[in-house]
């Protein structure tokens, strides 16, 4: 058993653990807060992947920003926290999402089923016996190679580059800016009877206003004209 | 257990049995929350449960070529655009309505 | 000479070289071990600078304000900031009835740990480093985020309106000035490409081929926007207005007593002695300098940033919330995103290497140059800006004085009828 097994076991009960309570808590801010323990998690994982750049990333994206995002929702909504955590199909979807997890474990886990399935194709790569392989039927080819020093550079110049991933980098770049705007625009859209009560207020305020004005605007009319009238003479 | 196809010990099948694990605790979230607030953060267990399995692929198969690093870095955007609309979805429904329960949007309008 | 300018270096060898040869442990172990240690020191380090920081900063400020500050305890009031923390320790630790106690207990530390976490990449000597990560920049921007996550803890789980506020207020003040923190610190990335903190260092030693110029003389826009960023980002004076007391109170931290408000306290006081790390690391060389050896080079230059804030402190009064964003949104982000990316351009026309030059065409200068050309082209945003600024400023209270005239001569005609 090396450190880094026992760092990956730790680190996949406390994901796991934590992805548990997001989805049974009733109380929505701990489960939130339970999230974020999930996404550092992930974080450990990418480290253990040699990735410390996606570590990062997912430190500052989404800690930084999706969980306060969520967090912030969770508290604008505070009338929601006494409902219900679950609604009247959750049996049914628990034993669904069991069973997925079961194929998958089946498909990809160590606890091979070991059947003789050669006459089905679809299931003889679904429940794979001999070498690993992976749905589609490509097999796994590993050969322990190292992370290269400057796949940060690697990766920036793939993005940025037209025969790569350019087309699809400009896409997400224009999604975000219409996120930026949609996202904007609809959380400031209001109830229509709200918005007729501002706009009511606002039209009482000017009338007020203009009604304050009248006596002045009237007196300093008068030399104004006086001096237009003799500039006419 | 065959030490070859492992990276410090690790196979890649554990990576893949936690992002398994995750996908499915994600989509029984999705699938089984009375509150939309809830349901994202469900979606969001999802698509970081994808996450994994991208950046494991990538490090066990290619780590040289930056297909895997450039689809996670995608879905990132996504998953934190998904956020932002999803959010302010939720809480323009709330306003009008009174209610997260996406049972009670039952009309399509507000 | 090479003893004393790689002290820290030798030291931490020595103590590594120790633990494997006198205790036996296998090499990895004795990493771990050592690494352990090195944590545990720099812990250490920032919770001592914190109760020496505090003592500072209530002299520095008296003396500006024209008082003597604490002058009671030990020879200059020296003994201090020991007095204070036997009070905090010897206060009652309450917790509000209607608390969310695990939120509740948990948001100090984690606010303690999250500033502490900075220090693991900040580089004090060569080779004396907690970790060099290849993105350390990036590491420190994202683990800052981390204490925003702490302050909705403590605002959300005091379950008190003010403390909620605080909170809320916090929030939008570190989310808005990170945009700033993170353009500017981008243009350093540029000029640099890398976003190692030694990298950085490194392109700012005096080296062959290199003439080491520190980045504020070149930079010295993103320099300013990156001091003030960062102070909003530890919501030190005069952006310190989640605890401003006469609105709210003492903001996130209302219900915190005793050893947890001290945690809060400490996560500050830590938080802005990092931040005066990074800023002198990006900014002003970091460890590099002639004569003097190199861990006593970066604390003087983050003990003059940090006398720098000491000052601002105790000059300025607070911003009003609405100046805040406006400040922030309205000038600070524009001005450090035409900066960036007349900074690109610049390096992209003006390249330093021949193989840039050669790949995408312009002139090849020389490093000293193409400084003076970002020097200019920084100084021409800034004053540009500025202008702006200031026409815009102007208008606005012109607009104010005539609609305060306006109201005044209607009061007075309504007052004569």
């Amino acid at each position: 058993m090396t450190i880094q097994q026992l760092i990956f076991i730790a680190l996949a009960i406390l994901v796991i653990g934590s992805a548990l309570f997001v989805v049974t808590t009733s109380n929505l801010f701990r489960g939130a807060l339970m999230l974020i323990v999930a996404f550092f998690g992930i974080a450990g994982f990418y480290v253990l992947l040699d990735n410390g750049l996606f570590a990062v990333a997912q430190v500052m994206i989404y800690i930084g920003a999706i969980s306060i995002l969520i967090i912030f929702s969770v508290m604008l909504t505070r009338g929601m926290q006494a409902m219900i955590p679950r609604n009247a199909q959750a049996g049914s979807v628990a034993i669904a999402a069991g069973l997925l997890f079961l194929i998958l474990l089946l498909a990809f886990g160590p606890f091979r089923l070991v059947v003789d399935l050669s006459g089905v194709p679809v299931l003889a790569t679904l429940f794979r016996t001999e070498s690993p392989r992976v749905l589609g039927g490509l097999p796994w080819s590993f050969a322990n190679r190292e992370v290269p020093e400057t796949y940060i550079a690697d990766f920036g110049r793939a993005l940025v580059d037209l025969n790569q991933f350019l087309l699809p980098f400009l896409l997400v770049a224009f999604l975000v800016d219409a996120v930026l705007a949609g996202a904007i625009y609809i959380a400031r859209q209001r109830k229509p009877a709200e918005v007729i009560a501002e706009r009511e207020a606002i039209a009482k305020e000017e009338a007020e206003e203009i009604a304050a004005l009248q006596p002045q605007a009237a007196s300093p009319a008068l030399p104004q004209s006086a001096v237009a009238s003799t500039a006419e003479h | 257990m065959n030490l070859q196809n492992t990276i410090n010990g690790i196979p890649l099948e554990w990576y893949l049995i936690v992002a398994a694990a995750l996908f499915s605790i994600g989509l029984y979230g999705v699938l089984a929350r009375k509150n939309a607030v809830a349901m994202l953060m469900g979606v969001e267990l999802m698509l970081n449960s994808v996450n994994l399995n991208l950046l494991a692929f990538w490090r066990y198969l290619a780590p040289e070529s930056a297909a895997g690093l450039a689809f996670a870095a995608f879905v990132f955007v996504i998953a934190a655009a998904e956020t932002a609309v999803g959010l302010a979805l939720i809480i323009a429904v709330y306003r009008s309505l009174k209610s997260v329960d996406p049972e009670t949007l039952t009309q399509l309008k507000l | 000479m090479d003893a004393i300018t790689n002290l820290l270096k030798i030291i931490s060898d020595f103590v590594a070289e120790l633990i494997r040869s006198v205790l036996g442990f296998s090499p990895l172990l004795a990493e771990l071990v050592v690494m352990g240690l090195a944590a545990v020191v720099l812990i250490t380090f920032a919770a001592l600078s914190f109760m020496g920081l505090t003592y500072v900063e209530r002299k520095v400020v008296a003396r500006i304000q024209d008082r003597l500050g604490p002058n009671q305890a030990g020879p200059f009031g020296l003994l201090q900031p020991l007095a204070d923390g036997i009070k905090m320790f010897t206060k009652e630790d309450t917790t509000p009835a209607t608390a969310d106690r695990w939120v509740y207990n948990l948001a100090p530390l984690v606010i303690a740990v999250f500033a502490l976490a900075t220090y693991a990449v900040i580089p004090f000597a060569p080779g004396v480093v907690g970790t060099n990560l290849n993105v350390g920049v990036f590491y420190v921007l994202a683990i800052g985020s981390g204490s925003i996550v702490a302050i909705l803890m403590a605002g959300w789980g005091s379950n008190n309106k003010y403390a909620l506020l605080g909170a809320f207020r916090t929030v939008a003040q570190l989310i808005g000035y990170e945009v700033p923190m993170l353009l500017n610190v981008l243009t350093v990335v540029l000029v640099t490409g890398s976003m190692s903190l030694i990298d950085i260092i490194n392109h700012q030693t005096l080296a062959e081929g290199n003439p080491g110029i520190p980045h504020i003389l070149m930079l010295p826009l993103p320099a300013l926007v990156f001091l003030i960023s960062g102070i909003a980002e530890t919501a030190r004076s005069p952006f310190d207005l989640l605890e401003a007391e006469s609105e709210i109170v003492a903001g996130f931290h209302t219900e915190y007593s005793g050893m947890k408000f001290a945690l809060f306290f400490l996560g500050e006081y830590v938080n802005a002695l990092a931040v005066a790390f990074i800023f002198s690391t990006l900014f002003l060389g970091g460890y590099a300098g002639p004569i003097l050896p190199p861990y006593v080079w970066i604390l003087l230059k983050a003990a003059l940033v940090f006398f720098v804030f000491m000052w601002l402190r105790g000059t300025l009064p607070r911003v009003r919330i609405d100046q805040m964003h406006a400040l922030n949104w309205k000038f600070l982000v524009p001005m450090s995103t035409v900066n960036l990316v007349l900074v690109m351009l610049v390096l992209k026309l003006f390249p330093t290497s021949e193989a840039a030059a050669q790949t995408f065409g312009g002139i090849l200068v020389t490093p000293w140059v193409q400084a003076l050309i970002l020097l200019a082209v920084n100084l021409a945003v800034l004053f540009v800006s500025l202008a702006l600024a200031a026409r815009a400023a102007r208008r606005f209270r012109q607009a104010e004085e005539e609609m305060i005239m306006r109201r005044r001569s209607a009061n007075l005609a309504t007052a004569r009828a």
